[in-house]
């Protein structure tokens, strides 16, 4: 007597524990972005012409490539599990590489993509901006809001992975004990899975 | 892996200081710390309650200006909603007594649980700052509608962005709670043998988790509007203000569940602990939180019914509101039911339990008043829809957190407190709680509108009444609490079980060890409600 | 608590051969959008349907959904159903206002 220990202790390591949580928290990312959605919806379905107008405004060969890279990105990421499971490390670190230079490629078409329009004067507060008609305002401010969440999402991200890295380096994270790179990934296919939606609803409804 | 710990110390003795508190990862520990976090809160938010009421207990200035009195109101909403009572219960207890009830020694990521404490504490200290900086807290009403949130000069955005802190922090309690549930059962519960509290705490936790986002994300929209100001909910830029109630609603109706859902979790508890007999209809109680969880999330146009929705919808938000009563009714039925026959020891959770049924019942039937579209019309923005929310979250919510605290006073701490005087505290809240909020339905019936400074002096006489009442409310508050705090110091020591209860969490010691358990906990034959005579 | 000292590889190929599938919804979706400019109501509905079958194949392979226990698929389309039933509630007001 005097010690006791539970077979169902919370402090025993759990796998399948951290993968839930994982989970659950990318359900409140979707909400997250969900809430934006039935905004960009409904304005939509009030300024159908001003969206489709302003929509022109938008590059949608740059939009392609980013998908494109995201998607990819997603690949390498999920290719890296594969590898790490199977026990190839440096092709796993190779691999996690790649998807940090797709997100970094991402995050570099999209700044170029914004200077143009705030080049251009699109932005709240800057002049031609200020002239659009009420709807394409709308569409514009959804747009940065949307695009904007999301770069910071793949900020994150490739931050979140950056760690994953070093500790797989360590040895940390292996294949007998891979939940934070799997979370990694998990979490890097929901910036993936939002893209696919912000996509064609900013640049393809022409 | 698990180290063993000692079981001979409780888990106030195992460490002491400031830090071994503030950076605990055990979960009784946060829970306390909620605990005294949640209740100053609840203090200050009942202080400017106590305000509002000095103020409208005559026509006229007072003792405020008008600027003052909305800021007060303002205030006691954001304290008492976002500080207080979505917090409260799930916070508090379920983080002290879920892995307990569980048989389990912690929470399924006790750091993520210390992070959700210190979220809350940020939280608190932006909604306080408010006060101190700039032009003074919010004058909106806690639900911050635009345009007037976006036009006005006082403190929206710190006050949105304490509103922010706080989601995260609730969403990441609710995620942890989800998780210890499905992972951490001792083994051979299965969600079916599980307590009642924690099959609530589920439904509540899957709300947290899911109609959170949607406010945060709404929030940012209002501090960007602020920055910005595009428009997005003006309607002289294109912009619809009505979006803006759709989505704060769609959060903040199912938060209303976040409230009670716990409650009714707690009341499952008493009942049964107090009339010693199996508790009727357990699957009943259990889905009934669930189904109350799903169609909460549907109902939220009531709140809109005079903000110019379109007929259609009001129409289906009023159908769809009537059906939330059907399994809240279920579980109502199902406690009266558990009384009877039952071999009951009449203790202060139990009083505390039967107000709760009593006071729960009246604003639940006051709610279908308002989810009928033509009824609501007239008394939409009256007192009465203060009255209704006050019988439901205070008479309902607060009364249960009350007799939770008096059920599970002697686990915690070890000692009972003076039951006389905890009765006469009852007995003082109880009624002037009735006599502070039952005048306000009238004075809704005749037409006094909610949040106004001023009055007609027809509506002078409830007024009194309803202040008085606000007083001997607090003397009971104070009696209440000056038991306890006594208790807490120099009651009576007890063993692990003073109330003869079958439910885990008095298989252990009282205080609890840091582990939780000395000895494997057993789960009780035949359910965990299972009285044997 | 089954299947958890077991866990399902992922073979590379099955990866690529995702990543194959995305890439001809993509390619689709940007062709509907360019050459059907005329068909506004329509040219949504492809996009949001050529979006959703995207975002299954990445959520059931990439993110494993199709090896995990069920409870992850049956949370995960709850979620999904509900989010849908905000949205077209909110939508139902605007329409018929």
């Amino acid at each position: 007597m005097g010690h006791l220990v539970l077979p169902n202790s919370g402090h025993n390591r759990d796998p399948e524990a951290n993968k839930m949580g994982m989970w659950l928290f990318l359900f409140t990312e979707l909400l997250l972005f969900g809430g934006l959605f039935i905004v960009y919806f409904v304005y939509r379905s009030m300024n159908s012409d001003a969206f489709l107008h302003a929509s022109y405004e938008l590059d949608v060969i740059i939009g392609t490539i980013n998908t494109v890279i995201l998607i990819t990105s997603s690949m390498t990421i999920a290719m890296s599990i594969t590898a790490l499971q199977k026990g190839n490390k440096k092709l796993a670190m190779y691999l996690l590489w790649a998807t940090q230079a797709f997100a970094l490629a991402f995050l570099v078409n999209k700044y170029f993509e914004w200077g143009i329009k705030i080049e251009h004067g699109i932005f709240p507060g800057l002049d031609h901006y200020n002239h659009m008609p009420s709807g394409e305002k709308l569409f514009f401010f959804l747009y940065y809001f949307m695009t904007g969440l999301h770069a910071l999402h793949i900020i994150v991200g490739g931050i979140f992975i950056g760690v994953v890295m070093k500790k797989v380096q360590k040895g940390e994270v292996t294949g007998e004990r891979i939940s934070l790179l799997e979370n990694s990934g998990l979490y890097w296919h929901l910036v993936d899975l939002i893209w696919i939606y912000l996509f064609p609803l900013f640049y393809l409804i022409h | 892996m698990a180290t063993a710990i000692s079981t001979e110390k409780n888990f106030f003795e195992i460490k002491k200081g400031i830090a071994s508190w503030l950076f605990t990862l055990d979960h009784k520990r946060i829970g306390l710390m909620y605990f005294y976090a949640i209740i100053s809160f609840f203090l200050v938010g009942v202080i400017l309650g106590l305000l509002m009421r000095l103020e409208l207990i005559a026509p006229g200035e007072t003792i405020v200006k008008p600027t003052t009195y909305n800021q007060i109101f303002t205030l006691h909403g954001v304290i008492m909603i976002f500080l207080f009572i979505i917090p409260s219960i799930p916070a508090i207890f379920g983080n002290f007594f879920l892995p307990i009830m569980l048989g389990t020694d912690d929470v399924a990521f006790p750091r993520l649980n210390l992070l959700s404490w210190w979220l809350y504490v940020g939280g608190a200290v932006f909604a306080l700052l408010t006060l101190v900086v700039g032009d003074g807290p919010a004058d909106t009403g806690w639900t911050f509608y635009a345009p007037y949130s976006v036009q006005t000069g006082t403190n929206v955005t710190l006050s949105v962005l304490a509103a922010f802190i706080l989601g995260f922090s609730s969403i990441l309690t609710g995620l942890n709670f989800i998780v210890t549930i499905h992972r951490l059962r001792a083994p051979g519960m299965t969600f079916n043998k599980m307590p009642l509290f924690a099959w609530s705490l589920y439904a509540t936790s899957w709300i947290q988790l899911l109609a959170t986002p949607i406010i945060g994300i709404t929030l940012l929209m209002i501090v960007a509007e602020r920055v910005f100001g595009i428009g997005l909910f003006d309607p002289s830029i294109g912009g619809d203000p009505i979006l803006y109630q759709h989505l704060f609603w769609i959060y903040s109706h199912p938060a209303v569940y976040i409230m009670a859902l716990p409650a009714m979790g707690i009341i499952s508890e008493l009942i049964p602990s107090f009339a010693k007999r199996t508790i009727f209809g357990y699957k009943a109680i259990a889905y009934s939180s669930m189904a109350i969880a799903f169609v909460g999330y549907f109902v939220w146009g009531h709140h809109m019914f005079t903000s110019g929705m379109s007929g259609t919808a009001r129409v289906i938000f009023s159908i769809l509101t009537f059906i939330v009563a059907i399994p809240t009714a279920v579980k109502v039925f199902n406690w009266v039911a558990t009384l009877y026959k039952g071999s009951i020891d009449v203790q202060t959770p139990l009083l505390y339990a039967l107000a709760f049924i009593f006071q729960f019942l009246i604003g639940g039937l006051s709610g279908l008043v308002l989810a009928a579209l033509a009824a609501d019309i007239h008394v939409h923005d009256t007192y009465f829809v203060v009255g209704h929310f006050h019988y439901v979250m205070f008479g309902g919510t607060g009364f249960a957190m009350f007799g939770a605290l008096h059920y599970w006073f002697p686990k915690i701490w070890g000692r009972m407190y003076n039951k006389r005087t905890a009765n006469i505290g009852f007995a003082l809240l109880t009624v002037g709680f009735n006599f502070l909020y039952f005048p306000m339905m009238i004075l809704g019936l005749m037409g006094m509108p909610r949040r106004y400074y001023d009055y007609l002096p027809r509506f002078t006489d409830l007024n009194v009444i309803s202040t008085v009442g606000s007083w001997i409310l607090a003397i009971g508050l104070i009696i209440m609490l000056w038991n306890l705090i006594r208790a807490k110091k120099t009651g009576e020591k007890v063993g692990r079980n003073p109330w003869g209860s079958i439910s885990m969490e008095w298989q252990t010691k009282s205080p609890p060890p840091l582990e939780n358990f000395d000895k494997l906990p057993e789960l009780n034959e035949g359910g965990p409600y299972h009285y044997k005579h | 608590m089954k299947d958890d000292n077991h866990p399902h590889i992922v073979n590379y190929k099955e990866h690529f051969g995702t990543w194959i599938g995305l890439m001809i919804l993509t390619v689709m979706t940007v062709v509907v959008s360019v050459t059907n400019a005329n068909l506004q109501m329509l040219t949504v509905l492809t996009a949001l349907t050529i979006a959703t079958t995207k975002a299954v194949l990445v959520a059931y392979y990439y993110m494993h959904l199709k090896f995990d226990q069920k409870i992850y698929r049956i949370m995960l389309w709850v979620v999904m159903g509900l989010f849908v039933s905000f949205m077209i509630l909110t939508i139902i007001d605007y329409i018929t206002r």
